[in-house]
């Protein structure tokens, strides 16, 4: 696949001050997530500067004016998926991924029965505080993780997260609905084990 | 083809992925369809309460520093600067000179790039503080108008309503007596915005519904900077010295903005009425 900020790379690429320009303020951005997807600091450190040598090195072959967000968050990724935690998750995730695309509005319908409409689930998230949260959103795993991260907490499109994750958009829109059932379900779990413990 | 919107649909109208289309006939199922209405508001609150959580890590001020290093190192070797290292010509105390003041000029440049730098990153969070502040209030109407909870407080008379905050909001506010034609308080909610007690109250303008939330000021957040819509409604607001409000509606701004000065005009003692 061609990809639109690649092309053969410059003698004289753009200047590297524009890189500071571009990378430092995501800088915040991608440390969280590498924090997020490694779960320790030291990994997660490795894996942001790491990602800003190989950014480095390759700057001359990024086209000026295509989407730096997305450029580096796939160099983040791909160097993240051959970490030492990257490699691990990968050994212990399997995902049955890939829903059809229909060549219509993204995948695959998800069977109805998957969404529950009548749960009082608004009161739920209402009452579940940001550590609750969070401790649902640890127990995804990275591929849905990743994807929630980018698409809510980066406000990035679907289009911009199938380019950064190099899947087709309809997988984009397939683990984010999953994402969000699970986080849903983790926090359902947490509720009512709070409730026996109560009783 | 289901009685409801799809999973997928939903998703998409919650991440702002619609087309027009989509967008306009997802609207006209969910204004019939309590089920669907409700579960897009959950969609809604789970997605920006996943954007709040997620944010958790910030880097040490050391690896920014250490990786602000490696690019300006980079940047020392720059073709410029290895002009500057190549073997020395005879006019050497020339190019020696240049490179001091290069350097000194680049050194003007950096520091001016960091405050300039730190000046839009502080701009762009406060920014990102605005639009977080207008989401949270565009879901808790959106929640309000689904029905799915009965108002806290139901009156249209102000000397019920407002006594009903006493003890439940570390602040005071005033009901403004008269209000413009058409308008009428419907009652009122203790809610939460950004983990801080608000008053939200609810106005009826015709058949339309307004939130006016009204909360203790916090920081320096400017109501002018807040945006100005939000998924075809509108929001607008004013500071004074002690509170924020905002309102978010889809009635004509016009006739909000007549509700939301004479709110103000009721806390600022103005005695100019409303239009």
């Amino acid at each position: 696949m061609r990809l639109p900020w690649k092309k053969q790379a410059r003698e004289a690429g753009p200047q590297t001050s524009e890189f500071e320009r571009l990378a430092l303020p995501l800088l915040p951005s991608l440390y969280n997530i590498a924090f997020w997807l490694s779960r320790n600091e030291t990994d997660a450190e490795d894996l942001v500067q790491e990602t800003f040598l190989k950014a480095l090195r390759g700057f001359a072959s990024f086209e000026p004016g295509s989407n730096f967000k997305a450029w580096i968050f796939r160099i983040l990724r791909n160097t993240y998926l051959t970490s030492r935690s990257g490699l691990a998750a990968r050994r212990t995730v399997a995902l049955e991924d890939e829903l059809n695309e229909n060549g219509e509005f993204g995948p695959a319908q998800l069977p109805e029965a998957a969404i529950e409409r009548q749960t009082p689930e608004t009161n739920l998230l209402l009452m579940a505080d940001r550590s609750s949260l969070q401790a649902a959103m640890e127990t995804l795993p990275p591929p849905l993780l990743e994807v929630v991260l980018l698409c809510d907490v980066e406000e990035m499109k679907y289009r911009e997260i199938s380019t950064a994750l190099e899947i087709p958009i309809g997988t984009v829109m397939s683990r984010i609905a999953r994402a969000r059932t699970a986080l849903r379900a983790a926090l359902a779990a947490q509720q009512s084990s709070s409730r026996e413990v109560r009783v | 083809m289901t009685d409801h919107l799809s999973n997928a649909i939903l998703n998409a109208l919650a991440d702002g992925e619609l087309t027009a289309d989509q967008q306009a006939s997802a609207n006209q199922h969910l204004a019939e369809c309590p089920a669907c209405t409700s579960y897009a508001l959950h969609q809604s609150l789970l997605k920006s309460a996943t954007a709040k959580a997620g944010l958790r890590y910030a880097p040490s001020p050391q690896l920014h520093e250490r990786l602000a290093s490696l690019a300006s190192k980079t940047n020392s070797e720059s073709p410029a600067t290895c002009l500057l290292d190549a073997p020395r010509s005879p006019s050497r105390s020339v190019w020696g000179s240049l490179g001091w003041a290069t350097a000194a000029v680049l050194l003007l440049v950096s520091v001016s790039m960091i405050l300039v730098q730190r000046g839009t990153q502080k701009d762009e969070r406060a920014s990102a503080e605005d639009a977080a502040l207008v989401t949270e209030v565009f879901d808790q109407h959106i929640a309000t108008l689904a029905g799915s909870q009965p108002l806290q407080v139901i009156s249209t008379d102000r000397h019920t309503v407002k006594p009903w905050f006493q003890g439940k909001i570390p602040f005071s506010f005033n009901l403004p007596q008269g209000l413009p034609s058409d308008t009428a308080l419907v009652g009122a909610n203790l809610t939460y915005l950004g983990s801080q007690p608000v008053a939200q109250l609810l106005y009826s303008i015709g058949k339309h519904r307004v939130s006016v939330f009204l909360r203790q000021r916090a920081g320096k957040t400017e109501a002018n900077k807040w945006p100005a819509e939000r998924s075809g409604f509108h929001v607008m607001g004013f500071n004074t010295d002690d509170l924020d409000a905002i309102a978010i509606s889809d009635v004509d701004p016009v006739r909000m903005a007549e509700l939301v000065d004479a709110i103000k005009y009721a806390q600022t003692g103005d005695q100019k009425q409303p239009r």
